[in-house]
């Protein structure tokens, strides 16, 4: 989309607006929560980006916006899982229910703060790892676009993001410290 | 355990190993890591972790939250609300619950829909709904559904519109049953013809898609919601007023809004016209012309990318139909039809059905068509009884198979011509495949058998070889001719 006085938008303007605009409306989902519904981080960033851009914020490139709100997706859906005390449930786990819950995708939400601290520590090894995590788990995007996204080829992707998989489930599963 | 030196090895490593035979990967990687005891062990418990992850994030992570359209329990039936008696719910929007109800007073049914809270709560959107409804109230056109009323019971607001029955177009494209020429091209006057009415009374739709047309059980099309799409989100992406700053609600896809919508430039009728080109896009060739796989894809491809054209996805839309579709949906507003008034007339059936003096040449050609394939089976038979070669007896096989398959389709299309004519062009389209594989395949067979005489009886080499020749310039030169004559196109 074109800039409304033709001037590329300086990140630093970009990111707090990203940030707020989706912390506004995952907010308001938030409030009114009741069991058996679901939220889709697609839409909610679909929605900040229609919002942003009927507001006449200057988008240059959607691959900056995409990376901007997956950072503030998982932010943001971390923040909440901390707020409703996720972090006790999960630290009240032995190993092997950790292990068999990671493998079952089941009780995400108790995961997400030691997920955001296990990510933190692989982002400190490799960004790239990191951004790969947020596109793929935070924001939901497929193999195709978040190759495209991070400007590498899907194959790539599929094996960094194997990687990425990986090495968390061994953080997580306490088997990092082995 | 990792340290930061060390983790572009590690990760090169992980990845080549992913590649290698699970069998022999141990080996590879003692060979591989090359001594260093440290980075084997760290890649090989990764492939170990990678192997027992099950579906550890496998899938991307979704949370609870409320539905935005579910607010608080809707009305049981036999509810009363003025004059008017719930039947039971029909569906839910962005602007709250539908329902049927029962009108006492003038003994009709009615749509009843409820309007959440949320977009009556403030007066200044009060106001406004009233003025939207207003405006709404005043369009009255077969193709679209009357807004009879707006009540206001309480603190509550129901807008009641006459009571559609059918199914939506959304349906009708899922069915995946593509609609024939003669229904595309009313489908699109009759939608073209309702936004033009619409239109001239300055009221834009602003969110045409196909669930917001019903295809009643008459077979006609009408247009839901008109002039309450700016009820249900505030405009969709505009100045930022009461309504939108409320936040809770997931806008709908952006799949049939223009560029300039997704730009949140100023909008006009044309947006409606762009909506139209994607919805009957979709109806006729049943795929989305901005196909993609999330709502911001899709919005990419609406502001960036071309349109594959609808004649190149399906050769079986009619010209005129693709051109409308084409002119539709134009990036820029000023390229698009400047009035949804101007789509009407360039899709007329007319020259579908042709005089009927012109048909008969016409079925007098499927007649001698027939009447060659009985020729060439005949021949082939013949062939097969003299020639040598065993060859001949497949020619023969597949003449025999070609003729019968053909003959059939055009019998057909002679007796479509007779009892139902409109068909004809899209029963052409759809055999035209058929006849076209049929012929050369029965040409290219005589040929051969034509050849195999050529040692014994030239004579009839000559004329088997030329029955083939005929038959495949029958139907390469001569039928797109006669059609053209008959029909006007091919």
């Amino acid at each position: 989309m074109n800039s409304s006085d033709g001037q590329p938008p300086a990140i630093e303007q970009v990111v707090p607006l990203v940030y707020d605009e989706l912390r506004r409306l995952a907010a308001a989902y938030i409030r009114r929560e009741r069991p058996g519904q679901t939220l889709q981080p697609t839409a909610l960033v679909h929605e900040a980006y229609l919002r942003l851009a009927g507001a006449g914020t200057p988008w240059t490139d959607r691959r900056h916006f995409l990376g901007i709100a997956a950072r503030s997706m998982r932010q943001i859906l971390v923040e909440r899982a901390r707020a409703r005390g996720a972090q006790k449930r999960w630290g009240g786990m032995d190993r092997v229910s950790l292990s068999e819950t990671l493998v079952t995708a089941t009780n995400e939400d108790a995961m997400l703060p030691a997920l955001d601290e296990a990510l933190t520590r692989l982002e400190a090894l490799d960004p790239e790892q990191a951004r790969i995590v947020e596109l793929r788990y935070f924001v939901g995007l497929g193999v195709e676009e978040a190759a495209d996204t991070l400007d590498i080829s899907p194959a790539t992707l599929k094996r960094r993001w194997a990687l990425a998989r990986a090495w968390l489930f061994r953080e997580l599963s306490g088997g990092g410290s082995q | 355990m990792t340290v930061p030196g060390a983790w572009r090895q590690v990760r090169d490593l992980f990845e080549q190993a992913l590649e290698q035979d699970p069998a022999g990967v141990d080996r590879w990687l003692d060979h591989a890591a090359g001594g260093d005891g440290v980075l084997r062990a760290d890649v090989a418990s990764l492939l170990a972790h990678h192997s027992r992850a099950g579906r550890f994030l496998a899938e991307p992570l979704g949370e609870r939250v409320p539905d935005p359209f579910d607010e608080g329990p809707g009305l049981e039936p036999g509810h009363q609300i003025g004059p008017y008696v719930i039947v039971r719910e029909i569906g839910r929007g962005g602007m709250g619950r539908v329902y049927l109800a029962s009108d006492q007073r003038l003994g009709r049914p009615v749509a009843l829909k409820a309007l959440l809270p949320r977009l009556t709560e403030h007066p200044s959107s009060r106001e406004r709904l009233r003025r939207e409804a207003q405006a709404a109230a005043a369009l009255t056109h077969p193709g679209i559904c009357t807004v009879y009323a707006l009540e206001e019971v309480g603190d509550e607001l129901f807008i009641v519109t006459e009571y559609v029955e059918g199914r939506t177009l959304r349906e009708d494209i899922a069915s995946g049953n593509r609609p024939s020429s003669h229904a595309l091209r009313q489908t699109a006057r009759e939608l073209a013809s309702a936004l033009a009415v619409a239109h001239a009374k300055g009221i834009v739709h602003r969110d045409l898609k196909p669930e917001n047309v019903m295809r009643t059980n008459e077979g006609h099309v009408k247009i839901l919601d008109f002039g309450l799409a700016r009820i249900e989100t505030g405009s969709p992406v505009g100045p930022i007023g009461p309504l939108i700053t409320q936040p809770g609600l997931l806008l709908g896809t952006p799949a049939y809004m223009a560029p300039e919508q997704l730009n949140g430039q100023p909008v006009d009728a044309r947006v409606d016209i762009f909506a139209l080109g994607v919805l009957l896009y979709e109806y006729a060739c049943g795929k989305h012309p901005f196909e993609a796989g999330t709502p911001l894809a899709v919005m990419a491809r609406i502001l960036e990318s071309d349109v594959t054209s609808i004649a190149s996805r399906d050769p079986h839309i009619p010209d005129d139909v693709a051109a409308v579709v084409d002119r539709c949906l134009q990036k820029a507003p000023v390229d698009r039809f400047p009035s949804a008034s101007a789509i009407g007339p360039m899709l007329q059936d007319a020259p579908t059905v042709p005089p009927p003096a012109v048909a008969r040449w016409w079925q007098m050609h499927q007649l001698a068509v027939i009447a060659l394939y009985v020729g060439a089976s005949t021949a082939a038979w013949h062939i097969k009884e003299v020639a040598t070669s065993p060859l001949s007896r497949w020619l023969f096989v597949t003449v025999g198979i070609g003729a019968a398959v053909a003959g059939i389709v055009r019998g057909h299309l002679v007796f479509t011509q007779w009892m139902n004519p409109l068909r004809l062009v899209d029963e052409r389209r759809r055999t035209a495949t058929v006849t076209l594989v049929a012929d050369l395949l029965i040409g290219a067979c005589l040929f051969l058998d034509g050849l195999l005489l050529v040692p014994t009886t030239p004579l009839y080499a000559v004329l088997t070889i030329a029955l083939a020749i005929g038959v495949a310039l029958a139907r390469v030169l001569m039928e797109p001719a006669t059609t053209v004559a008959a029909f006007g196109r091919r």
